[in-house]
């Protein structure tokens, strides 16, 4: 299983999870919808990253974030028809590991990959990618290949 | 009344890639029903137990949320769109957690540092640190670091409390002889500091469980007594991108370093490969000033400290040898190796590797060596049997406790003191335990000499034969 990026993606998630710190930064994961979406384990090629403000009130937002429905639903008639989609999210958690917290679960979409990075004071530090569980029960890891395509 | 549902990316797999859907339905509540008899598998995702929509799906109609018209019986007419939009939230865990009343009593001498303050002091407080190993070195190591507020502190280790641990491993106390080191120091960590919280791992740590397990932590802190788990623990860091505060003993004299930083180097830059197996005693078998683990494990702590806190200059690319008896301390440079196969921009090992068979634990000449009890070796010494006996321990061990009549010819200096045996006569070797002169005893024999080991050593000795003879 696992979530392909190449370098340009990864440096747009990082400068936006890096500029937001001490707040979570977030955005779009965008590339084709691969088949077989739904199974765990899937692979993810993503060729844009896309990033959007954290539109949490602010007095929570170094620890949560939030997109807009409206944005979302924009992006998605955007790319309605294309054969692309929003494959994946990636968010930051500053300071603490990117291990999914318990709200990430509550809220989390199946299939999608959902990319957390750690950022500890200002400096993005750690990643890691996973995929929530049909049932939605938990997060399974996923692994992150920096690169071309394969 | 035909209306079009419209799907996001993410819930498509659940509807045969399908992106619109036409439905006949009254109301929001009703095309959903439609759907899901459609396609089952989308009721879960986008309805809770309780009938209600999740939390995360938000429903628009045409332009407008449903929530603000009449939720789920919100009315549609022919023509009508609606608009499934995940909400796409999420966060840590919790926010970074602050200091209580309490906790700004407990680490008044810290905040009033400007290098520390309350800044610093969350950093702690929201921090992890694992401690390999819960002996000599993770006894000073964790009890700092848990005074000093290191919110969360992880140890793995899998032995019991001996009495003979006591004489450097403070953690512990005589009341835990016998029972599990981690429950030891787990209880003695909480006594120290109530607000931090103490994770045990009692198991070993191999190639299976090192990566998954320190991903968990920010520092790793490497207080080992062998190769195969020192090398584990490098590799592990460098492939986490963990940074291990490291330190080392051996009888007067410590080692200290931060391996595994982006830009320093990693242990196997200092030592590639381990030395040959046997030739460097672990403690058991040469001894440690019981004061020496306090100095090299306190330094730990406050490498791990100077790490998390971000101040002052980790001690990466440098390594510190401390000699107690000369009470020096020097310094040599590290450089990280350009050819490092496990920290080097193109790593040969991008796995934990077999350590046993790396550091050459796998080889076992014992088995196939020639062996005689204790019993045995006092027969022929009854029977005045003709064989020189052989004591490959070290001087000092010589002087504790030795069987009349052998040679003293330490392992280390076997292979320069060849030429004193003969090689017609036969040789009978032994050691402490039966280890270090099974290695001699292979080494012996590959130079052709009638070499035979002695099992379990002057303590099975001491034990089976000869109560006068000291145990040590």
């Amino acid at each position: 299983m696992s979530l392909r990026l190449n370098r340009a993606v990864e440096q747009i998630a990082m400068n936006t999870a890096e500029k937001a710190f001490p707040e979570e930064g977030c955005g779009l994961l965008i590339g084709p919808v691969p088949d077989g979406f739904d199974v765990m384990g899937r692979a993810v090629e993503v060729d844009e990253a896309r990033p959007l403000p954290n539109g949490w009130d602010a007095s929570a937002k170094t620890n949560r974030y939030l997109i807009d429905p409206k944005i979302m639903a924009r992006v998605e008639a955007e790319l309605s028809g294309t054969g692309r989609g929003v494959v994946g999210f990636f968010h930051s958690h500053p300071q603490v590991p990117a291990w999914p917290s318990p709200f990430d679960l509550m809220m989390a979409m199946p299939c999608c990959s959902y990319w957390i990075i750690q950022v500890r004071d200002g400096k993005a530090v750690d990643s890691r990618a996973w995929q929530r569980t049909e049932d939605g029960r938990s997060f399974v890891e996923e692994e992150i290949f920096l690169g071309g395509y394969i | 009344m035909s209306i079009e549902i419209r799907l996001p990316t993410a819930l498509r797999a659940f509807a045969d890639k399908q992106e619109r859907i036409s439905v006949d339905a009254k109301d929001v509540g009703d095309a959903l029903e439609r759907l899901f008899i459609r396609h089952e598998r989308l009721r879960q995702q986008l309805m809770a137990p309780d009938g209600k929509l999740r939390l995360f799906v938000n429903i628009y109609v045409n332009d407008d949320d449903a929530r603000d018209r009449q939720g789920l019986s919100t009315p549609i007419k022919d023509g009508d769109t609606i608009l499934i939009v995940p909400a796409i939230a999420g966060g840590s865990t919790v926010a970074e957690q602050g200091l209580t009343k309490a906790e700004l009593v407990r680490y008044d001498r810290h905040l009033i540092m400007p290098e520390v303050g309350p800044e610093g002091q969350k950093k702690l407080k929201n921090a992890s640190v694992l401690c390999v190993g819960a002996g000599g070195l993770g006894s000073p190591l964790a009890l700092y670091l848990a005074a000093a507020g290191v919110g969360r502190i992880g140890i793995i280790d899998f032995d019991v409390v001996d009495e003979s641990n006591l004489q450097r491993q403070i953690i512990h106390d005589t009341a835990s002889i016998g029972t599990s080191k981690l429950a030891s120091a787990k209880k003695r960590l909480l006594a120290l500091n109530p607000y931090i919280s103490v994770e045990t791992h009692e198991a070993r740590l191999t190639s299976a469980n090192a990566v998954e397990l320190f991903k968990k932590y920010d520092v790793i802190a490497d207080g080992t007594d062998n190769f195969a788990t020192r090398y584990l623990v490098n590799d592990a860091c460098v492939l986490t991108g963990r940074p291990n505060a490291y330190g080392s003993i051996f009888r007067f004299e410590g080692q200290l370093a931060v391996f595994g930083l982006k830009d320093g180097p990693c242990y196997r830059c200092l030592y590639p490969e381990p030395p040959p197996p046997g030739l460097v005693p672990s403690c058991s078998e040469a001894g440690v000033l019981g004061v020496l683990p306090g100095v090299i494990g306190t330094m730990q702590a406050i490498e791990a400290l100077k790490l998390i806190l971000g101040i002052g200059r980790p001690l990466s690319g440098r390594l510190m040898l401390y000699d107690a008896l000369e009470q020096s301390w020097r310094t040599l440079n590290v450089k990280k190796k350009p050819a490092c196969p496990v920290c080097s921009e193109n790593p040969t090992i991008k796995a934990p590797i077999d350590y046993e068979a790396f550091c050459g634990l796998k080889e076992k000449p014992m088995s196939t060596i020639p062996e005689i009890s204790v019993q045995d070796l006092k027969a022929k010494l009854d029977k005045k049997e003709i064989f020189v006996l052989v004591d490959v321990r070290e001087p000092h061990e010589y002087e504790i406790a030795k069987i009349a009549g052998s040679t003293l010819i330490p392992l280390g200096k076997l292979p320069e003191r060849f030429a004193e045996l003969d090689k017609s006569a036969k040789l009978i070797v032994h050691c402490k335990m039966g280890g270090r002169s099974a290695k001699a005893v292979q080494l012996l024999r590959e130079k052709g000499y009638d070499a035979t080991n002695v099992t379990g050593g002057i303590t099975a000795w001491s034990e089976q034969i000869d109560p006068s003879v000291p145990q040590y």
